[in-house]
C-alpha cells in the first residue's frame, strides 16, 4: 500500500487544475474533488500521523467533514460531483471508524507504515499466527491453559456437574485477562513513544524499532482475544 | 419540478406530509385524517380500493383485501410461509422467487400492492396542494421511510414501490432517524438520544448522538417481525379457538381485538368478545411480544458503547408505544421516563418531509449520518461467510475485496453475497449471486479482482469490479434473490396506469363514508370516556345518550349502502345529536386545565 514516494498532488478531473494531496475541493474550480489519489486516513482528516487521538477533535472533524461532502448536499449537482461525493464521504466513514477505536487505529498505522499486522484495509486476507503457531511470549501461558482445558473438558464428557467445572474455567482465564492488561498497557506506552518520535522527527531506524515491536503486541493480542473467546465458548457451550 | 413530499409507509397506515415555512405538516384528507390505512382492495370490476374504503371492505370481501403488506417486502415464498394463514388473501409465487398476493383473479408483488397505497397518497398529497391554489401542484418526488432494521432487499422493493407509483424515491429513510429529526426541530438538542419505534409490524431501537444539528447514528438493531400485528394475532388465536369462520368473520374479529387494545391504553378494562377484559389480563398476555423488544435494545447499547443510564432522552415511535405495558418496560429499561409530546403516528412522516426538504433545497442546519443495520458480506470456501462492512457502519459505506482464479484461463468467477451477522451462509439473508465476466484469460492464481462494494446514503448496495493487472473494469450482472429486475419495475409501472381508480362519483361516496366513519369513532370515544356516567348524570338531559346512540346506529345501518346524500344526512343527524355533549366536555376539560388538574384524555 505504502509507497515510498509519497505523492502530494492531485488532479481535478473537472477543470485538470492541480491541487494538494488532502484538499477535497479544488482551489481552482471549487468543485468536489473526486477520490482519485488521496493521502491516508490521518492526512484525509487532517491529523498528524499519532496515535493518541483526541476523541472530541476526531468527533468534530468527521462532522465538518460530513457537512462539506455528504451526498444530501449534492443532491442537484453534476453526476461526476454526486460520484465524488459519494466516494469521499465513503472514504471519510471508513477512516472515522478505523481511527476511532485504539486497536484498529495501530493496525492501519502499522499498515500505511508498510507493517501491516493484517492484510490492508477493507480487504480481508489476513495473515499473523495462526491458531497453531503459538507467539514465543505467551507460550508458557498457552501451555498450561490448554492443558487445563483438556482436563475440564474430559471431567464434562465424564458428566461433571456445571458448578464444578465453571469455576475452574473462570480461573483457568485469570492469567490470560492479566497478559491482556500487559498488552494493553504496553501499547499504550508504546504509542506514547511513537507520537514522541513523531513530534521529535525522529528518524526512520528509531521508528521502525517502535512499530516492530507494537506489530508484534497487537498479533499476540489477537492470539489472547482468540483464546479468550474459546474460553467464552466453553462456558456458554 | 414538482412538489416533494415526505412519505412513511407504514404496516398499518400510511402518511405524507410536506414543508411549509420550514415546518413539516401532515396532509390530511377532509374529515381531518391524516392516515391512510395501508390497506388495498380490488373490486369484483377491477376497481383499486386504498385505505379506509379497503378498511371496510375487509368486512365484505376480505379475500380480495390485502394488508400488513410491508411484512412481504423484498421476501420470498418460504419467508412467509408459516405466516400466510392469519391473512385472508392467496399468498404464492415461485420457490426462490418474490412473493406475490393473489386478489381476485388477478396477482401482485408486495411492491405494487404498496405502490397502490403511494399513489394515494400522492393523490392526497397532488389535491391538498390544488386546493391551496398552487399552480404546480404536481407531486413527483419523495422520501420514503423503512425499518433501521430493513435489509437490502426490503429497502429495494420499498423504492421498487416508489417507481412504480411514478415517484422518484430522492431517498430511503430510516424511521427512528426521521423521528428524531422531527424531534430536533424545535430544541437545539446536544445528546444521546434513543428511539424505540414499535410500529404494526416491525420493531427498530436506534441510539443517536446529537451535536451541533448532525444526527448521527451510533447503532440500530430490531425486528422486522415485531409489531401490533403480533399483539392483534395473540388475541384473536384465544377467540377463534378451532372453529371454522369466514375471513370476513375472521377480520370482525380482528377490528374487535384492535378496538378492545385501543380500549385498554386508555383504560383498565374493556369488553371483548361479550365478556370483561381486563388490562392485567391483556398485559400478561402481550408481556412475551413486548419482551422480544428487550434483547434487541441492549445489543444496540452495547454497540454503541453505551449504559441504559448514558442515555439523556428517550423517544418513543409508532403506535403500539401507546400500549401502557411498552411504556413501563422502556422506562424500566433506560430509568428515565420517555417523550411522547409528538403524535408517534405522525412523527416519521414529519421527518421525512425534513429530510425532504433538505436535499432539495441544500439546507446544512441539520445532517443526518446514518448506519447499515445488517453486516454484509461474501460467500467463501465451506460456507462461511467473510464479512466486509460490518453493522452499524456509517453509510455510505465501501469495502473492497479480492478475488483470483482457481483453475488456468478462467475468465469469470461466481460471487454470492450475503447480508447478516452468522458465521454460515445459510443463516444469512441472500441478497444477490453475480458473475464476474471478462477475466483476461492468464494462469490461475494471476489474475486480481478487485470487487467494490458500495452501500449509499439509502442503505442500498452495488458492485462495481476492476481486474487489477489489466485495469479492466468488470462488466456485473446482479440478480437479486428475492426483487425486480429494472424492466419488471418499468413494466409495472406501465401496468399500474391500467388500474382503474374508483371514478369521481365513487370517490365522493367514499369520502361520505370516510368523514362518517371518524365522526362514528369520535363519539364512541366521547362515550367511553371514564368521566361519562358523571357527565351524563350532571349535565346531559334525560335521554339524550339515548338518541346519540340510535342516531348513531342509523349511520352505521346506512354506512355502506351507496347512497351519498342519505349517508350525509345522518351524519349530520349525528353530529347535531353529539354537538351538546362535545361542548360539555370540552368545558370541563378547560377548567380541569385552569385548575391544573389533569384530566383522562377527552
Amino acid at each position: 500500500m505504502a509507497s515510498s514516494t509519497t505523492p502530494t498532488l492531485q488532479v481535478c478531473r473537472d477543470c485538470g487544475g492541480g491541487a494538494p494531496i488532502d484538499a477535497h475541493f479544488c482551489p481552482q474550480c471549487t468543485k468536489i474533488l473526486s477520490l482519485g489519489r488521496h493521502g491516508d486516513y490521518f492526512a484525509f482528516l487532517g491529523l498528524p500521523r499519532k496515535l493518541n487521538v483526541d476523541p472530541a477533535e476526531l468527533e468534530r472533524r468527521f462532522r465538518d467533514l460530513s457537512r462539506q461532502f455528504h451526498p444530501d448536499y449534492f443532491y442537484n449537482a453534476s453526476p461526476a460531483e454526486r460520484r465524488a461525493s459519494l466516494e469521499r464521504s465513503s472514504y471519510l466513514n471508513d477512516a472515522y471508524r478505523t481511527l476511532k477505536n485504539p486497536v484498529s487505529r495501530v493496525e492501519y498505522l502499522l499498515e500505511v507504515e508498510g507493517l501491516a499486522a493484517k492484510g490492508p484495509a477493507g480487504t480481508t486476507e489476513r495473515e499473523g499466527f495462526s491458531r497453531a503457531s503459538v507467539p514465543p511470549a505467551l507460550l508458557e501461558e498457552v501451555f498450561a491453559l490448554n492443558e487445563e482445558l483438556d482436563e475440564i473438558r474430559d471431567a464434562r464428557a465424564g458428566g461433571t456437574p456445571a458448578e464444578q467445572w465453571k469455576p475452574r474455567l473462570e480461573r483457568a482465564r485469570v492469567p490470560i485477562d492479566a497478559k491482556r492488561a500487559a498488552h494493553e498497557a504496553d501499547v499504550q506506552a508504546l504509542s506514547g513513544r511513537w507520537d514522541a518520535l513523531v513530534d521529535a522527527g525522529a528518524p526512520g531506524a528509531d521508528r521502525r524499532r517502535i512499530l516492530e515491536s507494537l506489530r508484534q503486541r497487537i498479533l499476540e493480542r489477537n492470539y489472547i482475544n482468540n483464546l479468550l473467546a474459546g474460553i467464552e465458548r466453553e462456558l456458554n457451550g | 419540478m414538482g412538489r416533494v413530499v415526505g412519505i412513511d409507509l407504514g404496516t398499518t397506515n400510511s402518511l405524507v406530509a410536506f414543508v411549509e415555512n420550514g415546518a413539516p405538516v401532515v396532509i390530511r384528507d377532509k374529515s381531518g385524517d391524516g392516515l391512510v390505512p395501508s390497506v388495498v382492495s380490488i373490486g369484483g370490476e377491477g376497481t383499486v380500493y386504498v385505505g379506509r374504503e379497503a378498511q371496510r371492505r375487509l368486512l365484505t370481501d376480505a379475500q380480495r383485501t390485502a394488508y400488513s403488506v410491508k411484512r412481504f417486502m423484498g421476501k420470498g415464498r418460504e419467508d412467509v410461509r408459516h405466516e400466510e394463514e392469519h391473512f385472508p388473501f392467496r399468498v404464492s409465487g415461485e420457490a426462490g422467487g418474490v412473493v406475490r398476493i393473489g386478489l381476485g383473479d388477478k396477482e401482485f408483488t408486495p411492491p405494487e400492492i404498496s405502490a397502490f397505497v403511494l399513489r394515494d397518497l400522492k393523490r392526497r398529497a397532488e389535491d391538498f396542494f390544488a386546493q391551496q391554489g398552487e399552480f404546480d401542484n404536481e407531486v413527483d418526488r419523495a422520501v420514503i421511510t423503512v425499518p433501521a432494521y430493513f435489509n437490502d432487499a426490503q429497502r429495494t422493493a420499498t423504492r421498487d414501490a416508489g417507481r412504480i407509483a411514478g415517484l422518484e424515491v430522492l431517498r430511503i429513510i430510516n424511521e427512528p432517524t426521521a423521528a428524531s429529526l422531527a424531534y430536533g426541530l424545535d430544541k437545539r438538542h446536544t445528546g444521546l438520544i434513543a428511539v424505540y419505534d414499535l410500529g404494526g409490524g416491525t420493531f427498530d431501537i436506534s441510539i443517536l448522538r446529537v451535536e451541533d444539528g448532525v444526527f448521527q447514528v451510533l447503532s440500530t438493531n430490531g425486528d422486522t417481525h415485531l409489531g401490533g400485528d403480533d399483539i392483534d394475532v395473540l388475541l384473536m388465536d384465544t377467540i377463534l379457538g378451532d372453529r371454522v369462520r369466514t375471513p370476513e368473520d375472521v377480520q370482525a374479529v380482528r377490528q374487535a381485538v384492535i378496538q378492545a387494545k385501543w380500549d385498554l391504553s386508555e383504560r383498565d378494562e374493556t369488553t371483548l368478545n361479550g365478556r370483561p377484559f381486563t388490562r392485567a389480563a391483556f398485559e400478561a398476555l402481550i408481556a412475551p411480544v413486548v419482551d422480544r423488544t428487550i434483547g434487541p435494545v441492549r445489543q444496540a447499547l452495547a454497540d454503541a458503547g453505551l449504559a441504559p443510564s448514558q442515555i439523556d432522552e428517550v423517544v418513543l415511535v409508532g403506535g403500539s408505544t401507546r400500549i401502557p405495558l411498552v411504556r413501563r418496560r422502556v422506562e424500566e429499561i433506560f430509568g428515565k421516563r420517555p417523550h411522547s409530546e409528538l403524535n408517534p403516528d405522525e412523527v416519521v412522516a414529519l421527518g421525512a418531509a425534513v429530510q425532504a426538504d433538505i436535499l432539495v433545497t441544500g439546507n446544512r442546519e441539520m445532517l443526518l449520518l446514518d448506519v447499515t443495520p445488517l453486516s454484509l458480506g461474501i460467500e467463501t470456501m465451506g460456507g462461511v461467510v467473510s464479512k466486509i462492512i460490518m453493522r452499524n457502519s456509517t453509510i455510505p459505506a465501501s469495502g473492497s475485496e479480492l478475488f483470483t482464479t482457481a483453475v488456468d484461463n478462467q475468465t469469470a468467477v461466481d460471487i454470492h453475497v450475503l447480508q447478516g451477522e452468522r458465521e454460515l451462509v445459510a443463516d444469512n439473508r441472500s441478497l444477490a449471486r453475480f458473475k464476474l465476466r471478462g477475466i483476461p484469460p492468464m494462469p490461475a492464481g494471476l489474475a486480481r479482482v478487485q470487487v467494490q462494494f458500495q452501500i449509499d446514503a439509502n442503505g442500498i448496495l452495488s458492485v462495481t469490479a476492476r481486474e487489477l493487472r489489466t485495469d479492466v473494469e468488470q462488466t456485473i450482472e446482479v440478480k437479486p434473490s428475492y426483487g425486480l429486475t429494472d424492466e419488471e419495475v418499468e413494466r409495472m409501472l406501465l401496468d399500474s396506469f391500467e388500474h382503474a381508480e374508483a371514478d369521481f362519483a365513487a370517490r365522493l361516496l367514499i369520502e361520505a363514508r370516510n368523514e362518517a366513519e371518524s365522526v362514528i369513532q369520535a363519539t364512541e370515544k366521547s362515550l367511553r370516556n371514564p368521566d361519562f356516567a358523571a357527565i351524563e348524570k350532571d349535565e346531559l338531559a334525560p335521554g339524550e345518550r339515548q338518541k346519540i346512540e340510535s342516531v348513531m346506529a342509523g349511520l352505521r345501518m346506512v354506512l355502506n349502502s351507496k347512497d351519498r346524500e342519505t349517508i350525509q344526512k345522518w351524519t349530520h343527524a349525528l353530529n347535531d345529536a353529539t354537538q351538546h355533549l362535545a361542548e360539555v366536555i370540552m368545558n370541563r376539560t378547560v377548567k380541569a386545565a385552569l385548575s391544573g388538574k389533569s384530566v383522562n384524555d377527552v
